[in-house]
């Protein structure tokens, strides 16, 4: 019976012992020749990537121009849901096997770009083998880590607190705007409440999300990441839970048990799509994907305050593997990627709208789907108001991102006090940044 | 001589495979994770920047990381509660299944069912909708006018809808139950029954100790299990153990740790004590038989 009890304890074991062990016979080599890009002999890329069926669908058929382009190269295509995306991508990467093209976003890529994992670009960059010319300069440069370029900007996007516009006619009430402030948005939240006699609570909490914190700071003329701290003081978390506090006190936001369906990031638990709040603090160019899921008319405007706080943000980048043999002809698919205006205008606004400007500018004049305009205009009216981007987030942004989710949902159960969660969320943040 | 050799070689090659299996999937990684243990490893960066840290992984554990603590109470909570609460239906059904029916078989069947099913993600997803605000339980509870909760939502709750999970599951130790009640010599039950003794009595005096070796197995291997629950928390909780820690169970934290964190060193340390914590558990619980388990050839 203890043979038993042993073989049990070790079967998961094994399993992440076999991810550890992989690495020591892969890690080596793969720094010496590059196959010449010019060279016509048959190569085959992975490509791996997150997303829905549809963006799947337009990568596939992207890839498949470049094949008709140049015969020789084939792709073999990885893609699933971004529930453990990066679980994947981590065993991969640790066994020596990472793709040779990976879709990253700027939550990780500090993670992959701080070890090693990605191809700096630079030189490509410097030798135009990687033509970032059209891009906005923000905007590449936010692809950079350590000075180095880690990863390709798809598309530029930025938070978007996405609404139930079906709703605020339907009740009378004025829409949201862009710039109103956070308590203009809850007292708006609280009318919504009452005049839908209790149904619909008026906006989504977003005390446990990052991209709203980062906003409100900013906004604040602070960072939530100064180099490797949390930009924060413990006053400023306490406040930010407190106003949210607040918003459920006065039933403006919903209680704890709902707002944690949508903490977990699932588009479709998103409180505009179930319909249990009006509001929901997503991505601006999500709103062609939380349409689909919704019967309501959705409109997209700013995070509430100042909207300079936003910047050219990159919605995802493409981040070529320094394990890759490959490289040079996986550079060339990815500024094929980025740069062509076909591939723009079948993408649209999925990835971010295009960062090559002229490519985004083709796309916006051949947009016929009405949430795509709404897209693109949202992100052409706010692009003027663009302050200074920060650095990308941390290594350790991971670990901090699912900290704050912690702490903010012990105050909206009740279970911490805002101090004792600004306090603790602190402590272990800094913790996770700094090492 | 010659002979014994070439039978050693030929015993040896037909062990091969599972020796294979030994070294390079278990006892070889578990030696690498020992060594990384005592080591900064993230998964991603270069070998060149291994660090050895000394016991500093270990360390943080108990010193250092309040998630860590909480994970330890939630999976001692849940394997206090799920397990007993396992093989007390376990043997229930096993002591309403054990007489001569017909329809024994089907329902035998039935009831082993939901093991077979056992730790798959589908079940657990299932489960995450029916314990959900609008799911199948509120909608039961709401035939007698009780308005249930979100209960994988609640803190307080979450945990709970886990251990129902685990309970439902009972039908592997039911069999082995079933098994071990067809053992007990039908001459004990007569012998009392002429002597007067009530059902009560039969089974205090009779079927328990009869029965306790394989309550005894049952024991040991469902503790082991509970301990190493994951998947139902992994999806319930859509991987982050919340809300607010409250389904964070060992395994699941040991697994962000080394692969949503990227600290694997510190995962593997958190391997180590898990290991030597359940070999301790086990052997706690063995040595408690010999208090209450009756062997039928010992006199």
């Amino acid at each position: 019976m203890h043979r038993a009890a042993t073989s049990h304890v070790t079967t998961r074991r094994s399993l992440l012992l076999a991810a550890l062990a992989a690495p020591v016979l892969a890690a080596c080599g793969t720094e010496g020749s590059q196959a010449e890009p010019e060279s016509t002999a048959p190569v085959e890329l992975s490509v791996f990537w997150w997303g829905a069926e549809a963006r799947a669908k337009a990568t596939e058929e992207a890839l498949k121009l470049y094949t008709a382009k140049y015969p020789f190269v084939t792709f073999k295509t990885t893609w699933q849901g971004n529930q453990g995306y990066y679980d994947k991508l981590a065993t991969m990467a640790a066994g020596g096997n990472a793709p040779d093209i990976f879709q990253i976003d700027d939550g990780a890529l500090s993670e992959y770009g701080e070890r090693g994992v990605t191809l700096d670009l630079t030189p490509y960059k410097a030798n135009g083998k990687l033509d970032v010319s059209k891009f906005p300069e923000s905007l590449w440069k936010y692809g950079e880590v350590d000075g180095k370029l880690a990863g390709v900007p798809t598309g530029e996007n930025t938070p978007g607190m996405i609404y139930n516009k079906q709703l605020c006619a339907d009740l009378g009430v004025p829409e949201p705007t862009t710039g109103m402030s956070w308590d203009a948005l809850i007292s708006w939240g609280e009318q919504i409440y009452t005049k839908s006699g209790g149904k619909v609570f008026g906006t989504m909490d977003p005390s446990a999300d990052y991209k709203a914190l980062w906003m409100w700071l900013r906004q604040q003329g602070k960072e939530l990441y100064k180099g490797k701290a949390i930009g924060a003081s413990k006053e400023d978390l306490v406040a930010w839970f407190k106003l949210w506090q607040g918003a459920r006190d006065r039933k403006a936001a919903p209680s704890a048990d709902i707002i944690h369906e949508a903490n977990g990031g699932d588009v479709t638990k998103q409180l505009v799509v179930t319909g249990k709040a009006a509001t929901s603090f997503l991505w601006a160019n999500q709103i062609t994907e939380v349409q689909k899921l919704s019967k309501q008319a959705l409109g997209v405007v700013a995070y509430p305050g100042n909207p300079s706080a936003q910047w050219a943000r990159a919605a995802l980048y493409f981040s070529i593997a320094r394990s890759s043999t490959k490289r040079d002809r996986a550079v060339d698919v990815v500024n094929f990627l980025v740069n062509s205006p076909e591939v723009g205008k079948l993408w649209g606004a999925d990835r971010g709208l295009s960062a090559n400007l002229d490519v985004r500018k083709a796309v916006a004049d051949g947009l016929t789907d009405a949430t795509q305009k709404t897209a693109f205009a949202f992100e052409t009216d706010l692009a003027p108001k663009f302050g200074q981007a920060p650095p990308v987030p941390p290594k350790g942004h991971v670990k901090a991102r699912a900290l704050l989710i912690t702490h903010a949902e012990s105050v909206q159960y009740g279970k911490a006090t805002p101090e004792a969660a600004a306090e603790a969320y602190l402590k272990e943040a800094n913790a996770a940044i700094a090492s | 001589m010659a002979v014994r050799r070439r039978e050693g070689i030929a015993g040896y090659t037909f062990l091969s495979p599972w020796l294979l299996g030994l070294f390079g999937i278990t006892a070889i990684p578990m030696i690498g994770s020992l060594i990384l243990s005592f080591t900064n490893y993230d998964l991603l960066s270069p070998w060149s920047e291994l660090e050895w840290v000394g016991v500093r992984n270990y360390a943080r554990m108990f010193a250092d990381d309040p998630h860590y603590v909480e994970a330890v109470i939630v999976t001692v909570v849940f394997a206090l509660v799920a397990v007993p609460l396992k093989l007390g239906a376990a043997l229930g059904v096993a002591l309403l299944l054990n007489r001569n029916s017909r329809a024994n078989g089907l329902f035998r069947g039935l009831f082993y069912l939901p093991s077979l099913l056992g730790g798959s993600v589908a079940l657990a997803l299932v489960w995450r909708a029916m314990w959900s605000k609008d799911g199948a339980v509120n909608g039961f509870l709401g035939l007698f006018g009780i308005e249930g909760m979100n209960w994988i939502n609640e803190p307080d709750w979450a945990l709970s809808t886990l251990v129902v999970l685990a309970v439902w599951q009972f039908g592997a130790p039911m069999v082995i139950f079933l098994a071990g009640l067809k053992q007990i010599p039908a001459e004990l039950y007569e012998a009392a029954s002429v002597d007067g003794a009530s059902r009560a009595r039969l089974f205090w005096h009779i079927t328990l100790p009869g029965l306790s070796p394989v309550i005894f197995f049952n024991l040991v291997l469902e503790t082991i299990n509970g301990f190493q629950g994951f998947t139902s928390a992994y999806v319930v909780s859509g991987g982050t153990g919340g809300p607010v820690d409250s389904t964070l169970m060992y395994t699941l934290y040991l697994y962000q740790a080394g692969f949503t964190d990227y600290e694997m060193g510190y995962a593997s340390a958190m391997a180590w004590v898990f290991l030597i914590a359940i070999a301790v558990i086990t052997a706690i619980v063995f040595s408690t038989g010999k208090f209450w388990v009756h062997y039928g050839d010992q006199s």
